[in-house]
């Protein structure tokens, strides 16, 4: 049915089909690093928060760190792969799939460093029954579930062609593609459901992730903190999520261009567009970072002077140049002249963006509690080996996750790269067409100088 | 002849239609779990505005997906035309 014959994509399917050593040896180590964090997180369930850094003041280290930075890179795919569709860039199509994947996967990570970061996840059952809207967490617990579910749904409807791709071609797991591909056969009518529900999802999802890190940076704006209690943080937060979920994006397109022999499909002209976003990201973020900053040196209030220069002279100087370092300047050196060695600039530039952007969630969450407003000292937080290696181990649940789906599922969507062949290289001249003015519409004058020209 | 006949179509049917009620009691869940929320705050006095103002979008939201999820289920599976 829909395609035993069709082999021209066949490298697209080969994960699935075959299971190299290099597999079971990224399973092994990452297997390592979640086993150290079961440890660490038993060692804290048992103990107790005591055997963490966390302490009063600073109630919130690197778990809320984390929270918001996994938040964050989940806005690449669901925002990003949106963004592409409802703009019809054709390039996307060997891209949404792996962005989509990411927001899913990353969003399970996220939300379950909030269990962490309780200590007792037991407490969970009082948001249930006592949970109270007043309170932006609340908001938050809300609004990642709408996005959660949202994002599943987004990246399960243009899965379906594929999955009737897999039920038809593969001799295993025919239980779970027959029960996954719903039906499908690629009918017109099917084609149109299909074409109508990917077109709903994509206006939807962009306002609920755009919600998702507005919400996640009222956690923090609502409070009467130094340096938090700001206008821009919805926004400051927007940009920095599609910013790290870029360079998250960029990452997982190399390794698994690498490591699936995807260069026919992810092309050194992908790389360069996203780079061109990242870098334009890139000057947004260190936009809203100097009016956020120069906002608060210009107010000259106290309180929050003294975060403000723990963080730029202070104990945690070192963190907020790196920030700018990895963020700003790094990125900008290797994007701004994408000529040769493409691929290698883009890389060096979205791994200095995750670790800047993990920084700054660390810049924003821990010198404030460090200095609150309170007749507190000044609090010092130093993260215990518990602490890493719920990180380390949370980091390797997310790539385990993501390498878990690429054996079950095309990490490309081949229905679309089919498409883009059949349809799309005559839907773009088309289109194209329709920019251009119509000889028609022109005058006798005009019509004669543009042959000329 | 798709090979996918050789899983027996009952089973496919009946975890389909399994995973679509699921998928109606995971909604239907958060929804009653923010009436709940607002109750509470209405019998406690508790400032019931500001859930009754969440959830005049939450609910709508989880709604529409719930309504799209359902367009794609049953969308693909009546079709019976030919490909």
């Amino acid at each position: 049915m829909a395609d035993r014959a069709d082999n021209r994509d066949a490298v697209l399917l080969a994960p699935i089909e075959r299971t190299g050593a290099g597999f079971y040896w990224a399973v092994g180590g990452l297997a390592l690093l979640i086993l150290w964090g079961a440890a660490a997180y038993s060692t804290q369930f048992t103990s107790g928060l005591g055997v963490t850094g966390l302490h009063q003041p600073v109630s919130w280290g690197f778990y809320v760190t984390n929270f918001v930075f996994f938040i964050g890179i989940s806005h690449a795919g669901t925002l990003i792969s949106a963004i592409l569709r409802l703009s019809k860039a054709e390039w996307r199509r060997p891209v949404t799939r792996m962005a989509e994947v990411i927001t899913v996967m990353v969003l399970f990570i996220g939300a379950s460093q909030i269990l962490i970061d309780l200590g007792r996840p037991d407490r969970l059952l009082n948001i249930l029954r006592y949970g109270r809207y007043q309170s932006p967490l609340l908001w938050d617990a809300t609004s990642i579930s709408a996005y959660l579910t949202a994002s599943i749904v987004y990246l399960y409807i243009p899965m379906i062609p594929d999955i009737a791709i897999l039920r038809d071609r593969l001799d295993r797991r025919k239980l779970l593609y027959s029960v996954l591909a719903m039906g499908w056969r690629g009918t017109a009518r099917q084609q149109t459901v299909l074409n109508r529900a990917i077109a709903i999802m994509a206006v939807l999802v962009i306002p609920i992730a755009v919600s998702v890190h507005s919400v996640v940076s009222f956690v923090f704006s609502m409070t009467l903190q130094p340096m938090w209690h700001s206008t821009i943080f919805g926004p400051y937060f927007v940009v920095g999520a599609i910013f790290s979920g870029i360079a998250a994006l960029i990452v997982a397109m190399i390794i698994f261009r690498a490591a699936y022999g995807l260069h026919a499909y992810l092309k050194p002209i992908h790389f360069r567009y996203l780079g061109q976003l990242l870098l334009v990201m890139a000057a947004l973020w260190f936009y809203f970072t100097f009016a956020e900053y120069l906002t608060g040196y210009y107010g000259s209030e106290p309180e929050e002077m003294k975060v403000f220069w723990s963080k730029f002279t202070g104990r945690f100087w070192p963190f907020f140049w790196a920030m700018v370092l990895t963020n700003f300047l790094i990125p900008v050196l290797c994007l701004v002249r994408l000529g040769r060695r493409t691929i290698g600039k883009v890389l060096i530039a979205s791994l200095s963006v995750i670790v800047g952007m993990w920084l700054e969630r660390f810049i924003i969450v821990v010198p404030t509690l460090s200095n609150p407003r309170l007749p507190f000292g000044e609090g010092l937080y130093w993260p215990t080996w518990v602490e890493w290696g719920e990180t380390a181990g949370s980091f390797a649940l997310f790539a385990l996750f993501y390498l878990l789906f690429t054996k079950l599922f095309p990490v490309i969507s081949i229905w679309e790269i089919r498409e883009g062949r059949e349809v799309g290289l005559k839907e773009v001249e088309e289109r194209l067409l329709t920019y251009l003015p119509d000889p028609a519409e022109l005058g006798p004058a005009e019509s004669s100088a543009a042959e000329v020209t | 002849m798709s090979r996918a006949a050789e899983v027996p179509e009952r089973i496919v049917r009946g975890i389909q239609w399994g995973m679509a009620a699921g998928f109606v009691c995971f909604i239907g869940g958060i929804i009653v779990w923010i009436i709940h929320l607002i109750r509470t705050a209405w019998r406690l006095g508790d400032i019931p505005s500001a859930s009754i103002g969440i959830s005049l979008v939450a609910i709508p939201v989880f709604l529409t997906l719930l309504s799209v999820g359902f367009y794609v289920f049953w969308g693909l599976l009546t079709d019976r035309s030919e490909r």
